[in-house]
């Protein structure tokens, strides 16, 4: 009986501990529920380099992500500077709703899938400018279709995974980015 | 020669108590079926464990700024009380541990409750860091785990240090006190019977009283008496290391490990009387709790008096002492500043109101000393209220000097601690025996046959 | 703790306007976004190539708070508005900006705001639209202006406050085209002083004075730092005038002569408390002492008639105090004197303004310091013309009012009858963009836009134009319009038979500057400005005066013992920003207080009625009663009591009404003569305690007193350059503490830049592995003019909340930076040099900083470049560092005061820094986020180092007075090196505890002994 005890006490406090090391994990500001997306846009049709697929640098539609904190969500007539010609072979009926949108004047309600939690500052043109790839972060988006999910090696809610990437030795042999907290948390 | 030693030991129960069994059956009967007064108090306990709760939550959802707290008065009721409770839970391990090692006969009878009082306070003082703070729901980040932040808590802080120090001194004596209560516990089992039998059968861990038992308890009990003593020290200079290594005047001395201890232990002594004086009468345990008890314990917190009076007037002294225009006004605004009466009280309760003890009279009159005790718990309280509150008050930047008032949240907070409180030690006079039976048979005299030598001898 | 609680609280919400940048429907899209429901990305259908998400991007424009018309550097993320400063190039207010100009993008975001045109329905307003309100306001103008068919009978009456020149000659054509009558009024204006210079030089303008040019300042009750004509400006001048020069040890010297020390007057070297309404005297008396009475030309008659003898008896006041001052006029020049403002208009405050105006031409600053120039545009509109309106209002020959830019229902003294003459009209239109006092009582109302909104210019003075530039497209939730285009579609539709020019006021504007081409054009909305011509330094003729005027004493109503001074509020002006949160929680910069009234009165005075602080009393004059809290200073007569303007509101929005009382119901509803301007300082009041009292909302907890502690320490001029003994007054008490086992003392020359961190720094060690900058400040408390200016730009760039009066007076207000305001030599009394300590306390980042071992889970903690870092969502909550920081400038949030702040004024939040959530402490972070942006920005141009000035904390940004430099102290060129290198720097509290904080102070320089003990 005392035995029992003893393993039950232990379990607990594992079990504490797990709870918390999770919870450590980034929890934070994920998207939930992830809902559907108003424009059934395939990433992978777009930036996929598979037969048949546009492979576009990310950073056409994504705009800003050089040169600000952002990486930019393109415009409504970014969509349509191209797809007023081509009308898309596998769904038209979805390229269709950006020449309405066009018309209304109304911005497409996207749903967000990547999110960064809101005490965090992620300057996106820092790291473009250190020669990261978008994947590192986002993961292989370009194989991916329609975004209701984000890819599961995406860590950006979790520091953890942040300050593994800046711990990393440059050739000088120091840590290749700065771990202070302030650097990102202010 | 050994009658002598006989007599000598017997008087610290009263002589009538002759019969091994009574003790049983007078310890014992008092687990029997709780009278009408016990019910009312449980009743209120459970009511303000209620208010208790419903007040916390409420502070959790709205903010922490339903309590009176604001710049510069960042601590207040809160950590007072905890700092209070913590000093009760003091003379418990000092009556048992450290009186034990000293073979002080006279802490038999009172020991027990004591412990059990240590116990709980430590359990009531844990709850104040986590209502303290402004995120609870954080708090854990103060417990050192791995994590993928790869965080660790600052092991500079004071308050990293007071995490330990509580936990390990809650485990400690948590320990000590259920390993004394195996005996007797198994000597209720044997009285008892049906689901009470049952609990009892589990919580004993099958004593038996063989003789090997007796011999492991005793190794056992010394050995965690060994361990509990330096607590006594240490735990309570941790907790003055909250205060003592900021830097905010009337904080920052280096007088404040032993004049907390000392203040701990004194508070403490106290808490013991208040609870076991009612307690004797309820239960009829004059013949276990003897004015010789009394006498001992107040004589005990006349010195701890002595010690805590003493540190008050060093600190008023080095203040003027240092020089220092900030630890001059400091201290100078304690007595005469906005909180005057705060201070007074102190002084009165914890310096002047003991000096009665001097006198045997009081000494052996137990409503005196329960209404003295009650003085010196309100006393000490409020010197941690001093100590807190009217520090932060005026500090270095006289333009941000301000003032802070307890809100409702706050004292009904303090009031359901106290009902928290209560609310375990009922429960612990109804389930374990709250007098030590098998140590106190060990000083009462054995029942000798009596012989005619015995006359002649007179 | 479950995911969504632990959600909930760790929600931190930034705003992250990337979501939203759709500018339609944006409000829409914040409300849907809390963490829990799907997110939504609203990205712009066709994107304005200027803007680039999480980019500030910056316009320039004109602040039109006041009159003075500062030059203006906005701020917008993803087309918002989120932050405005001040113009460096601007010739009025070369790069500083008021607290008040902040607050104006409260007023852009003002929640109170109308949401479209408002029809008044019996008693309540019916929202219509702009078709049916313009066409509703061209019929009553049809029927007002045409005798026969006048249902209403009478003509049209235009009611307009200070604008811009060409919006104001729209106005005029206009009323001209509806043949009505147009009368400007402003609450503050300079009229007086306008009139004289009229008057002596036949100039319709306010001189504009060169302070920073004179050696000697005297200011005849000119509140030219609280409000005044340009107070960014003159505070600037100000502080180049009366700092000290590092080099030569050069100073100005400012003497300031009035009742009452208004923050201008706390500035002062020396104070000559004189009798209200005796300037004219005394400025005649120095003159006569100064100069042969024919120097003053037509005056010559006066300076016999007031020698310093009756200036001293008139003023009540020695005559060696004049006499002196005089002395001073001869030898220390060039000198400036400044005639009565706002705050000291009495019943001769022309004659006040023209008797100083004959003390500068005698004493030849005309054209050196002071300059006459003619057309400004900033004509000071008379409360005299409105008592005509008001007349004609009320004998019901009026049939159609309308209300442009001013307030005059609450801004003129009740006995003025403006709102019952207002309510005779029988058709009222108000063009307030939000809910006024007039706007209450008006029948249409036709929402302006802001100025951030619309187009305009600027000519706050001769030769200067600005050109004033929308910076956003107007806030979506309120369906504004520009005034100049309500009334070009009026006058489409009321006078079909000459339509104007111009469809839209843009075009009218554009045309008006034909003159500028579009290159110039584009370039003046570039640089904010289109240049200034520089002043003639040619001093013109005094001319002899056309009117009678009295340079005596003026008459005071009423028999009270009390002489009544009422003053423009350095927060709220006339009343124009008492909607404003910032500016209500801003603690006055004189008593400190927030969001309520106060009476001022000596402690003298007060205890001879046995009041104490917060005792409220009953004022009662002739004209009306208010009861207000008494609060006690020494800066005041202990004849005479003030009340501040701006507060009392009745319905002006949330955050205005119910909060302090009117100061103006005390006054005559009488106008100054000649100038037509409203007088303020024109009666006596009894005063009949009530028995109550109340705690103030203050943030002062000694009553000014630094209990000689080492805060905030000056240095006589004279012992400037005799290091030593200065350095041995700092530094004694460190060698006793040392003497008794204390720590390693800092020794006086530590002080230079390269020594950083001193020795004995314990958490300063972790910099000194690290080769990149270590961030300081230096704060120059000789320049600082305690105006309270950085308080509102850090709240504005911090995104720090207000916490409302119950809060504050518990000791919870959230201001990063905080001025601590102490007296050390005040007399109320006689002539005497004057000493008063300002100090802007803001987070120290201590190289030794007791915050930081405290903590136990290293949520404030030392960066390599030195500043003391707070993580707010690693902060637990413990307070310890609060309790710990020995200088208090550390901020809890007790509750989520963001969860107050309603749509839309979260809009103006900075995106790039975190909204603080419940329970966790804050405080100044150096401006981390601007730290951060600039390091990017240098990053990306191929890894360059920031350069210095680069990083402008807000609180530097704003300063009018240049007090604040930031930037890396491990470097040697960097101004923030140069100015901490004087013999003036100290560090608060360092030598007695050993913080060594980064933020350095230079000590305040004053001309008299600083008695010892005063630190």
């Amino acid at each position: 009986m005392k035995k029992n005890w003893l393993i039950g006490g232990l379990a607990g406090v594992l079990a504490l501990a797990g709870v918390a090391f999770v919870q450590g994990g980034g929890a934070e500001g994920e998207a939930e529920g992830g809902g559907v997306q108003p424009i059934a846009f395939p990433h992978n049709l777009h930036a996929g380099s598979e037969e048949g697929q546009a492979n576009m640098n990310c950073q056409f539609c994504h705009f800003s992500a050089e040169r600000s904190v952002d990486a930019g969500i393109p415009p409504v007539s970014t969509c349509w500077g191209c797809h007023q010609v081509i009308p898309g072979r596998n769904a038209p009926e979805e390229v269709l709703k950006i020449e309405e949108h066009m018309e209304s004047g109304e911005p497409i309600p996207w749903v967000r899938i990547y999110k960064i939690s809101d005490h965090a500052h992620f300057p996106h043109m820092r790291h473009i400018a250190a020669g990261l790839q978008c994947q590192q972060c986002h993961g292989e988006v370009q194989t991916m279709g329609v975004l209701t999910e984000r890819d599961p090696v995406w860590g950006g809610a979790n520091m953890g995974w942040c300050i593994d990437c800046h711990r990393q030795p440059n050739e000088q042999g120091v840590q290749q980015a700065s771990t202070d907290c302030a650097v990102c948390h202010y | 020669m050994a009658t002598g030693q006989v007599t000598e030991r017997g008087a610290l129960t009263h002589p009538d108590l002759t019969r091994l069994d009574d003790v049983n059956r007078d310890v014992l009967k008092m687990l029997g079926r709780p009278g009408k007064g016990w019910w009312i108090l449980f009743g209120i306990a459970a009511g303000g464990i209620g208010l208790f709760v419903s007040l916390w939550v409420y502070q959790m959802v709205r903010g922490i700024g339903v309590a009176g707290l604001t710049s510069p008065v960042g601590w207040g009721v809160y950590i007072t009380t905890f700092v209070f409770w913590v000093g009760i839970a003091h003379s418990g391990t000092l009556i048992s541990a450290v009186l034990f090692l000293f073979r002080a006969p006279w802490r038999q009878s009172i020991y027990r409750a004591a412990e059990a009082m240590t116990v709980f306070a430590v359990m009531t003082a844990g709850l104040f860091p986590l209502i303290h703070v402004g995120r609870v729901w954080h708090a854990y980040w103060l417990i050192p785990y791995p994590n993928s932040r790869f965080l660790w808590p600052n092991f500079k802080s004071p308050l990293v240090m007071d995490v330990f120090a509580i936990t390990t001194y809650f485990t400690v004596s948590a320990t000590f006190f259920f390993l004394g209560c195996i005996p007797d516990i198994a000597a209720a089992r044997d009285r008892a019977t049906g689901l009470r039998k049952q609990f009892y059968k589990v919580i004993s861990l099958g004593w038996q009283g063989t003789d090997a038992q007796w011999h492991h308890f005793g190794n056992a009990y010394v050995f965690l008496a060994a361990l509990a003593t330096p607590l006594v020290l240490s735990v309570h200079s941790v907790v003055s290391w909250d205060f003592a290594m900021g830097i905010v005047p009337g904080w920052h001395t280096t007088i404040f490990a032993p004049y907390f201890v000392a203040g701990a232990i004194f508070s403490g002594l106290a808490m013991v009387i208040t609870l076991i004086v009612p307690m004797r009468k309820i239960f009829g345990l004059e013949a276990y709790l003897t004015t010789k008890h009394f006498d001992a314990m107040a004589k005990l917190m006349l010195l701890t008096s002595l010690i805590v009076f003493y540190a008050y007037l060093s600190e008023f002294f080095l203040a003027w002492y240092s020089g220092e225009e900030v630890e001059r006004t400091a201290f100078w605004n304690r007595v005469f500043g906005n909180y005057w009466w705060a201070t007074w009280i102190m002084l009165t309760c914890n310096g002047l109101v003991p000096i009665m003890l001097w006198f045997k009279r009081v000494r052996h009159s137990i409503p005196a000393l329960f209404v003295i005790t009650i003085f010196v718990n309100i006393g000490m309280w409020f010197e941690r209220y001093v100590i807190v509150v009217v520090s932060l008050s005026h500090e270095y930047e006289p333009f941000a000097w301000g003032m802070y008032r307890p809100s409702f949240v706050e004292m009904g907070i303090l009031i359901g601690s106290f009902c928290w409180f209560s609310f375990w030690f009922l429960l612990f006079t109804r389930l374990l025996p709250p007098i030590a039976i098998q140590e106190l048979k060990e000083v009462m005299p054995p029942p000798l046959r009596k012989r005619k030598s015995m006359e002649g001898a007179h | 703790m479950s995911r969504d609680l632990a959600e909930r609280h760790d929600g931190i919400l930034r705003r992250d306007f990337l979501k939203v940048v759709g500018v339609t429907g944006a409000g829409a899209t914040i409300a849907g976004c809390s963490t829990q429901d799907v997110e939504r990305l609203l990205p712009y259908v066709t994107a304005p190539e200027e803007i680039t998400p999480g980019v500030a991007t910056w316009y320039t424009t004109v602040c039109r708070g006041c009159a003075a018309e500062c030059g203006m550097w906005v701020r917008t993320r993803e087309g918002r508005a989120i932050k405005v400063e001040g113009n460096p190039t601007h010739p009025v207010s070369q790069g500083g900006l008021c607290g008040r100009g902040h607050a104006t993008l409260q007023h852009l975001y003002n929640p109170d705001r109308f949401h479209g045109p408002m029809i008044r329905e019996g008693d309540v307003f019916r929202q219509g639209t702009w078709d049916e309100a313009e066409r509703l306001l061209a019929a009553r103008l049809q029927r007002g202006r045409n005798p026969q068919n006048a249902v209403d009978g009478g003509s049209v009456l235009f009611i307009g406050g200070h604008t811009g020149p060409t919006m104001s000659r729209l106005i005029g054509e206009f009323v001209a085209a509806l043949g009505g009558v147009r009368v400007d009024y402003d609450a503050v204006t300079d009229a007086p002083m306008l009139e004289a210079a009229r008057i002596a030089y036949g100039v319709e303008s306010v001189p504009r004075y060169d302070i920073g040019a004179a050696r000697l300042l005297v200011s005849f009750g000119y509140d030219f730092v609280d409000s005044g004509a340009s107070p960014v400006e003159h505070n600037k001048g100000l502080a180049r005038m009366s700092g000290v020069n590092d080099e030569s040890h050069a100073k100005g010297r400012f003497v300031f002569l009035g009742p009452r020390l208004s923050l201008t007057g706390l500035n002062a070297d020396e104070w000559i408390p004189i009798r209200p309404g005796s300037e004219a005297a005394v400025a005649l008396g120095i003159a006569s002492a100064i100069a042969t009475p024919d120097a003053a030309g037509p005056y010559a008659n006066l300076l016999q008639a007031y020698s310093p003898a009756a200036a001293a008896e008139a003023a009540g006041v020695s005559e060696e105090a004049i006499l002196a001052l005089a002395e001073r006029f001869r030898t220390e020049g060039p000198s400036l004197a400044m005639g009565p403002g706002a705050g000291a208009h009495h019943r001769n405050a022309t004659a006040a303004n023209l008797a100083v105006m004959i003390l500068n031409h005698v004493a030849g600053n005309v054209g050196r310091t002071v300059f006459y120039e003619a057309g400004s545009s900033a004509v000071a509109s008379r409360m005299g013309d409105l008592q005509g309106a008001i007349a004609s209002m009320s004998a019901g020959d009026v049939g159609v009012v309308l209300v442009h830019g001013t307030n005059p229902a609450y801004s003129l003294p009740a006995t003025a009858g403006f709102r019952e003459a207002f309510a005779q009209v029988p058709f009222k239109v108000s063009f307030a963009s939000a809910m006024d006092e007039t706007a209450a009582l008006a029948d249409l109302i036709l929402p302006d836009q802001h100025f951030l909104e619309a187009w305009g210019d600027s000519a706050p003075r001769p030769g200067v134009m600005a050109i004033q530039q929308p910076v956003m497209s107007p806030v979506s939730l309120f369906d504004s319009k520009h005034s100049g285009d309500v009334m070009l579609a009026v006058m489409r539709l009321a006078v079909p038979a000459t339509p104007p020019a111009a469809a839209t006021f843009y075009e009218y504007l554009r045309t008006a500057h034909a003159a500028t081409d579009d290159a110039a054009w584009r370039q003046a909305l570039r640089t904010g400005s289109v240049g200034a011509t520089e002043a003639s330094t040619t001093a013109p003729a005094l001319r002899a005066p056309d009117r009678a005027l009295s340079f005596d004493l003026p008459t005071f109503d009423g028999s009270g013992d009390l002489t009544l001074v009422v003053h423009p509020s350095s927060r709220f002006g006339g009343g124009e920003f008492s909607n404003s949160p910032w500016m209500q929680e801003l603690p006055d910069p004189v008593s400190k207080i927030v969001w309520h009234s106060w009476a001022e009165i000596h402690p003298t005075a007060a205890a001879a009625r046995g009041l104490v602080n917060g005792d409220i009393v009953t004022l009662s004059s002739p004209h009306g009663a208010v009861e207000v809290p008494v609060w006690l200073y020494p800066g005041i007569r202990e004849d005479a009591i003030a009340l501040a303007m701006g507060a009392g509101h009745t319905s002006m929005g949330r955050y205005a009404d119910g909060h302090g009382v009117n100061a103006l119901d005390l006054l005559p509803g009488t106008a100054e003569q000649p100038s037509g301007a409203m007088v303020t300082v024109a009666t006596t009041v009894t005063l009949e305690p009530t028995g109550r009292r109340m705690r103030h909302a203050t943030v002062d907890g000694s009553a000014g007193d630094q209990h000689d502690r080492p805060i905030a320490p000056a240095v006589q001029l004279s012992l400037l350059g005799a290091e030593a003994e200065a350095a041995e007054e700092e530094h004694g008490e460190l060698m006793e503490l040392q003497a008794g086992g204390g720590f390693i003392p800092v020794p006086a020359e530590d002080g230079s830049p390269a020594s950083f961190p001193l020795p004995g720094a314990r958490y300063g060690e972790y910099a000194n592995a690290h080769e990149g900058p270590r961030w300081a400040m230096a704060i120059d408390l000789d320049k600082c003019t305690g105006c309270s200016a950085c308080v509102t730009a850090c709240q504005a760039e911090n995104n720090v909340p207000w916490t409302g009066e119950d809060q504050v007076r518990m000791g919870r207000d959230m201001a990063w930076i905080r001025i601590e305001r102490y007296y050390e030599h005040v007399d109320a009394t006689q002539a005497s040099d004057l000493d008063i300590r300002f100090l802007p306390m803001l987070c120290q980042h201590c190289n030794n900083a007791p915050c930081e071992p405290v903590c136990p889970v290293f949520a404030t903690y030392h960066t390599p470049e030195g500043v003391n870092a707070q993580i707010y969502n690693r902060c637990v909550g413990t307070r310890y560092c609060a309790n710990n920081c020995p200088y208090k400038v550390r901020v809890f949030n007790w509750y989520r005061y963001t969860d107050a702040v309603p749509e839309p004024l979260n809009w103006q939040w900075n995106p790039d820094v975190t909204v603080r959530d419940n329970g966790v402490m804050e405080k100044c972070s150096f401006c981390m986020q601007r730290i951060r942006e600039a390091e990017n920005r240098a990053a990306l141009e191929d890894q360059r180092p920031v350069r210095d000035g680069e990083i402008v904390p807000a609180c530097e940004q704003s300063c009018p007075a240049e007090a604040i430099v930031f930037g890396n102290i491990r470097d040697p060129n960097a101004r923030v090196t140069q100015v901490v290198a004087s013999e003036r720097t100290y560090r608060v509290l360092d030598a007695i505890i050993n913080t060594q904080p980064a933020v350095n102070y230079l000590r305040k320089v004053t001309f008299h002994e600083v008695a010892a003990g005063e630190h």
